[in-house]
């Protein structure tokens, strides 16, 4: 009852709230409409920039405001704890929705009624007995809450039957839970009837309820029940139409729930009845084809094969079936056996399956394309060869690719246009070269090499201008195109024999492994169509060389088409022993078809062997007395064509016989008595090296030493005879064709040729001026060997060959024709060595006292006319280019300091700059700034809240003391006041007479 | 804020850029006596050197590569070191930040036509090209190279003023330069590439706060009726004088400032400001002996 009384008194509250409420918003924004602008809220923000195109957002922001807002909201909050802090208790206002502020008087009281009933049906009351009806009817409505005011008033004025009617309902209620609970128990009639008589009134009803009960309460039941008890008291009709209503509800939820259980169960039935249906009809299908297979119509119409498919099919679809026919049945279990075998149909797929497709192979290339594809290896090879002639590719190949890297690293001088960053890309191209590629680029080299003898041929050098010389550089262009198509052939098909043989030490294991491999390939065949092939090459090449040479072909009826190769210089001796030149060629070129290395991999071993004996053979040709030139001719394209296919074996061979022909050297010069100066067979040998390997290149394991051969041959033997003299200048025609494309400049060279000229001077020494010249040349017995005494009717080119025969004291030596010639030749090569260093630095210091020498030669008396116009020539030749190599000279000056420019730094910016965005590459780092520049923020703002705080108490605070200041004050003056009163009264004597006329 | 990369050397409190001109005079001059200290110790040392090699060369006799001769001592450098340098003032430029759709950028006048006939601007004004090359030609010239550039402001039409750092590598491409001038316009400031120095940043107005005392501010403009012929004029100033050119990076009208002391005409047609740049620099050049 104090609960309701409470309630009552809270809904009073209500209500009388309610009118304040409903008064009060409205009348503060009145308030506010009706308030002057403050000036400072009306001051907005302005933007400092105006910004084309960004749209005006944010500018709304009105500090002003925002900041008497902020004021507002501290008084609202922050003054009222402060002026609770002093007190020692605080009223809360606890009601439900009284704290917010946005709910109206309707919603509050909403909520407020739906806690009562939540709280009402919970768990915990659900058992508890109602002490009073406000439970069971205040509850469900709280639409009626103006009716249920009105109720409580009339409580007072009600009367017993109302009361009694309710306490009827109660009790039949409490009744019916009894009954609940004590359906078995017999005492329940002793209680009913216990409890009946209480309420005489109704007892007819209750009697006839119980009587007509019969096994189970049921909630609706009750609700007849209930009915009735309602028709009968007529009061509260709603409340009993609100239970049922509840009842209804939940009987439907029951119902829902039966039904959709009974529509799955009905689902479920009807899916098994169709599964079933299926079934049967397929169980009819299958006998129907089954016996459809076993006549004979079926039969007629496919392929017995595939029937037999068909029936083991059905065989095993329906194993019990064939119950009936046995004998049928054994028949086609047989064939079933004949089916598992794969026929070859069958097989036939399988294999195809299995078969490699078909590829697109590249399409035959045009010759055009063929040609421009050689153009560009020659292009290339060429740049590679001009690599080497410089200094850079002496060192090995890791060097060369430090040198690379060196030049990738390298800083640039940065011009002026340069962008400064990332946008140049260097791509220096590599240059990897294979091994093989280094092979054919050598032979390439070597070719060229031939052609550049071609040309030193048509520019005259003198030596080699013998009618039979010519004919063999004729012949020569000849071989080398037949050459050149047959190693290129040879090299593709026995590339992978030379990449495996990179080392001497390898060779033999290669040798093994390769052979190995080889066993598994049908060996012989291979080996017959090279045989084949090889002849046919021989054949074509024996047969284009007497068209080419023009000589008659001797009958080879008695060569042996395989020959072993020969292990030693005797067994060639004597399988060479009369043979004719051609013949001789033939015997080589059979034995090396027969022998050749793609054949056979100790072939190699062979071949090596060969090539020694071979080489030796030649040089023993070079030392016979009646020169066989030709032959030694001839003889220069095999050994040219096997030391491409062994070229490190030809190498390892070139350098002894350099290597033993110094040793040699070395030994003539230390006695003096016979000359030291090369034999014919050194000059051959240094003629065919120049020929095989390429003498451009900066460093070479052959040319080299050769080349410094050849100048230890003109520094150190002393000239003695013209024999000497013409050995000299075939020597330093020899360099000169060496040097001519690498340009190396070669002091020995010149230098002879200067003794030379000096020997045809006819005072004996020539002026001091040339001193320390002598100084070099204090070994070489000058005598004017070369002093042309009487005239000279024509000058003949020297024949070399023929010079080398003669002996030393020949009086051929002695004759002016001799050394006009020699002259000649002195003068052509000098010539040629002007052509190739005129680009060296110290031309004049080296050419211009030869120019001087020259022409004081040329003014000789005796000299003949042409030889003196070529000396004339020549000298002003040299004085040419050395006036150039003056003027580009420029005078020795004080290194100037480039002036060093500021370092510039380059700015870094984005490529599309947000603003606000970080740019920091590391996004955790750039993540954690921001939550680090947010935290910075928010705590910027809790200070600022919190100072803003502050300054608002202190203003509180301030004005309370200014309160209490002005209230003492205030006192005080009215206590002064007082007293003032008091003094004056007391002065001016109206405060009784006695004590003035005490005073008195 | 932390500091963005860890970089090693003093920490940034320490350093403290100072912005106020003298102490960085003084600084300079600190630094200029130091490096002149240091100069003469330097050459002698490589002289020793030099001497050193030189006996060994003559001892080998070999020809030395004619460029890089070891030998042949070095030249002293030009002694007299005046340390007035040049300021160059961009007045007027084109550079303007707009978001057109919804990025920022740059306006120009071939880019943003459509964008800035709608917004009623008449796109032949917006030419941020003029002052890209005007700070190429700038920074390109001798003068900067030896470092005779103090420094140049720009000052955009708006009346933002930024200052370009002699050492800056202005990037040559308009579109990168755009870009950087987008970035400075909105951040305010861009650091070199791996170091925290600023070397463009957008400053406080007037410009006149950071000249140094004794400067002469010149003036150019086509209107005005003193023709002079530059290299003559450059040589009228008195070597202690600091000079400070202003010049239009604007396509049309006339820099209107009230500081210039002087204006001047340096051709009887209107020049580029490039050009006129150029010219100025070539003058400049070739007076200090620039090459």
């Amino acid at each position: 009852m104090a609960k309701q009384s409470n309630d009552g008194a809270k809904t009073k509250k209500k209500s009388n709230k309610k009118h304040h409420k409903k008064s009060d918003p409205d009348a503060i924004s009145m308030k506010l409409k009706s308030q002057k602008p403050n000036p400072f809220e009306t001051i907005w923000s302005r933007r400092k920039f105006d910004v084309l195109g960004k749209k005006r957002k944010g500018e709304e922001r009105r500090i002003g405001r925002a900041r008497s807002l902020a004021i507002q909201k501290r008084k609202k909050t922050l003054l009222k704890e402060y002026e609770q802090s002093t007190k020692s208790s605080v009223f809360v206002d606890k009601r439900i929705g009284e704290q917010n502020d946005d709910l109206g008087e309707f919603e509050k009281g909403i909520l407020r009624s739906q806690r009562e009933r939540q709280l009402k049906l919970g768990k915990k009351s659900k058992f508890n007995l109602s002490d009073g009806e406000e439970d069971e009817f205040d509850a469900p409505d709280f639409g009626s809450l103006p009716e249920r005011d009105d109720f409580e008033d009339e409580m007072l004025s009600d009367d017993d039957n109302y009361a009694d009617e309710s306490k009827i309902k109660l009790l039949l209620f409490i009744m019916m839970m009894l009954y609940n609970l004590f359906i078995d128990n017999p005492n329940f009639l002793v209680t009913f009837f216990f409890i009946s008589p209480v309420y005489g009134k109704n007892f007819v009803f209750v009697f006839i309820y119980i009587n007509g009960r019969d096994d189970m309460f049921s909630f609706s039941e009750r609700s007849t029940v209930l009915k009735h008890l309602n028709s009968h008291s007529a009061k509260d009709p709603l409340e009993g139409d609100l239970i049922e209503g509840e009842e209804n509800k939940h009987k439907s939820k029951k119902e829902i729930m039966e039904e959709v259980i009974l529509k799955s169960k009905f689902f479920k039935a009807q899916k098994a009845r169709d599964k079933e249906e299926n079934e049967q009809l397929m169980d009819e299908l299958d006998k129907s084809f089954s016996s459809l297979v076993q006549s004979q119509a079926l039969l007629s119409l496919t392929e017995p094969g595939k029937m037999n498919a068909l029936k083991a099919l059905v065989n095993k679809s329906i194993p019990d079936e064939h119950v009936k026919k046995e004998e049928l049945a054994v028949m086609q279990k047989a064939e079933t056996n004949n089916q598992e075998q794969p026929d070859s149909y069958d097989k036939l797929v399988h294999e195809m399956v299995l078969d490699m497709r078909a590829r697109p192979s590249d399409r035959t290339k045009t010759p055009e394309e063929i040609a421009q594809e050689e153009r560009e290896r020659l292009e290339r090879l060429e740049e590679e060869r001009q690599k080497r002639m410089l200094a850079m590719d002496y060192s090995s190949d890791e060097d060369g690719e430090n040198a690379e890297k060196d030049y990738a690293q390298r800083p640039r001088a940065i011009s002026g246009d340069d962008l400064g960053d990332s946008f140049a890309l260097d791509d220096e191209p590599g240059n990897k070269k294979g091994w093989v590629d280094e092979i054919l680029e050598r032979k390439d080299a070597n070719d060229s090499e031939d052609e550049d003898e071609d040309d030193s041929e048509d520019l005259g050098s003198p030596e080699d201008t013998d009618e039979d010389e010519e004919s063999e550089e004729e012949e020569e262009d000849d071989e080398n195109e037949s050459e050149k198509t047959l190693s290129f052939k040879d090299w593709e098909q026995s590339d992978d024999d030379n990449v495996g043989t990179d080392l001497e030490e390898d060779e033999e294991t290669d040798e093994h492994d390769e052979a190995i491999g080889d066993e598994d390939v049908d060996k012989k065949s291979r080996n017959k169509t090279n045989k084949t092939e090889l002849k046919k090459c021989v054949e074509s090449v024996d047969a284009k060389k007497p068209k080419a040479s023009g000589k008659h072909t001797s009958t080879k009826s008695d060569i042996p088409f395989i020959i072993e190769a020969p292990k030693n210089l005797d067994e060639l001796s004597s399988l060479l022993e009369n043979r004719s030149n051609d013949d001789v060629i033939v015997i080589i070129n059979r034995i090396r078809a027969s022998n050749a290395i793609k054949l056979a991999a100790e072939n190699r071993k062979k071949m090596q062997v060969f090539y020694g004996v071979l080489l030796q053979y030649f040089a023993v040709l070079a030392n016979k007395k009646p020169l066989n030139f030709e032959l030694s001719n001839l003889l220069v394209k095999p050994i040219m064509e096997m030391s491409t296919e062994i070229p490190f074996f030809s190498a390892i061979c070139a350098r002894e016989r350099i290597l033993r022909s110094r040793v040699q050297f070395c030994e003539a010069l230390k006695n003096h008595e016979n000359g030291c100066w090369p034999t014919l067979k050194t000059l051959f040998l240094l003629r065919l090296w120049s020929m095989i390997f390429p003498c451009s290149d900066y460093r070479h394991v052959v040319t080299t030493p050769a080349l410094l051969l050849m100048c230890e041959y003109l520094m150190r033997c002393p000239i003695m005879s013209g024999r000497d003299v013409a050995i000299g200048s075939f020597l330093c025609s020899m360099i000169l064709m060496f040097t001519k494309q690498s340009r190396k400049f070669c002091p020995e060279a010149i230098m002879f040729l200067r003794t030379l000229l000096m020997a045809a001077t006819e005072h004996k020494l020539a002026s001091e001026q040339d001193s320390q010249f002598y100084h070099f040349m204090e070994l070489k017995a000058l005598r004017p060997l070369l002093c042309i005494h009487d005239g000279v009717d024509e000058i003949n080119p020297l024949n070399f060959l023929m010079v080398m025969e003669m002996s030393d004291d020949s009086s051929f030596f002695r004759s002016d024709n001799f050394r006009a010639s020699a002259l000649l030749t002195v003068i052509e090569t000098l010539q040629g060595f002007i052509e190739i260093y005129d680009g060296l630095n110290s031309f004049p210091e080296i050419f211009l006292p030869i120019a001087t020498l020259l022409v004081e030669v040329s003014e000789q008396k005796h000299m003949p006319k042409a030889l003196k116009d070529k000396f004339n020539n020549v000298s002003q030749l040299i004085k040419k280019k050395a006036d150039k190599t003056h003027t580009l000279r420029r005078p020795l000056q004080l290194r100037k300091q480039k002036p060093a420019p500021i370092k510039l730094l380059n700015p870094k910016f984005e490529e599309n700059f947000i603003k606000g965005r970080d740019y920091d590459p590391d996004r955790e780092r750039a993540e954690r700034r921001k939550l680090q520049k947010l935290i910075k923020r928010e705590a910027k703002g809790a200070a600022r809240e919190l100072r803003k705080d502050n300054y608002f108490l202190y203003e509180a605070k301030q004005r309370d003391r200014e309160l209490v200041e002005k209230e003492r004050a205030a006192n005080y003056g009215r206590a002064i006041a007082f007293l003032q009163e008091q003094e004056h009264a007391f002065k001016s004597g109206q405060l009784g007479k006695g004590s003035k006329k005490r005073r008195r | 804020m932390v500091r963005p990369y860890a970089i090693k050397g003093k920490k940034r409190k320490n350093r403290g850029e100072k912005y106020d001109k003298e102490e960085q005079e003084h600084e300079e001059q600190v630094e200029e006596e130091e490096e002149e200290e240091k100069e003469p110790a330097k050459r002698a040392a490589i002289e020793k050197t030099t001497e050193e090699v030189e006996g060994k060369e003559e001892e080998e006799g070999g020809e030395a590569g004619t460029d890089e001769l070891v030998g042949i001592p070095i030249a002293p450098p030009d002694k007299k070191n005046n340390k007035n340098g040049v300021i160059f003032v961009l007045e007027k430029a084109s550079l303007e930040v707009a978001k057109v759709g919804k990025s920022f950028q740059l306006l120009n006048s071939d880019d943003h036509a459509n964008f800035l006939r709608k917004n009623n601007k008449n796109p032949a004004d917006y030419r941020p090209d003029i002052t890209h090359q005007a700070l190429l030609s700038i920074l390109d010239s001798p003068v900067n190279k030896a470092g005779r550039l103090q420094a140049v402001y720009v000052r955009t039409e708006k009346g933002v003023l930024f200052e370009v750092k002699p050492h800056v590598r202005i990037p040559r491409t308009y579109k990168r330069f755009s870009g950087i001038m987008l970035q400075l316009l909105q951040k305010l400031n861009i650091t070199a590439v791996g170091k925290r120095e600023k070397l463009l940043r957008v400053i406080k107005n007037p410009v006149t706060n950071y000249f140094p005392v004794n400067s002469r501010k010149i003036g150019f403009s086509y209107s005005s009726d003193k023709l002079v012929k530059m290299r003559k004029y450059v040589d009228t100033v008195g070597d202690d004088v600091n000079l400070v050119f202003v010049v239009g990076a604007m396509a049309h009208g006339k820099i209107e400032v009230d500081y210039i002391d002087d204006f001047i005409a340096i051709s009887g047609y209107p020049l580029s400001a490039a050009m006129c740049i150029a010219r100025i620099t070539e003058a400049l050049a070739d007076k200090w002996s620039i090459l």
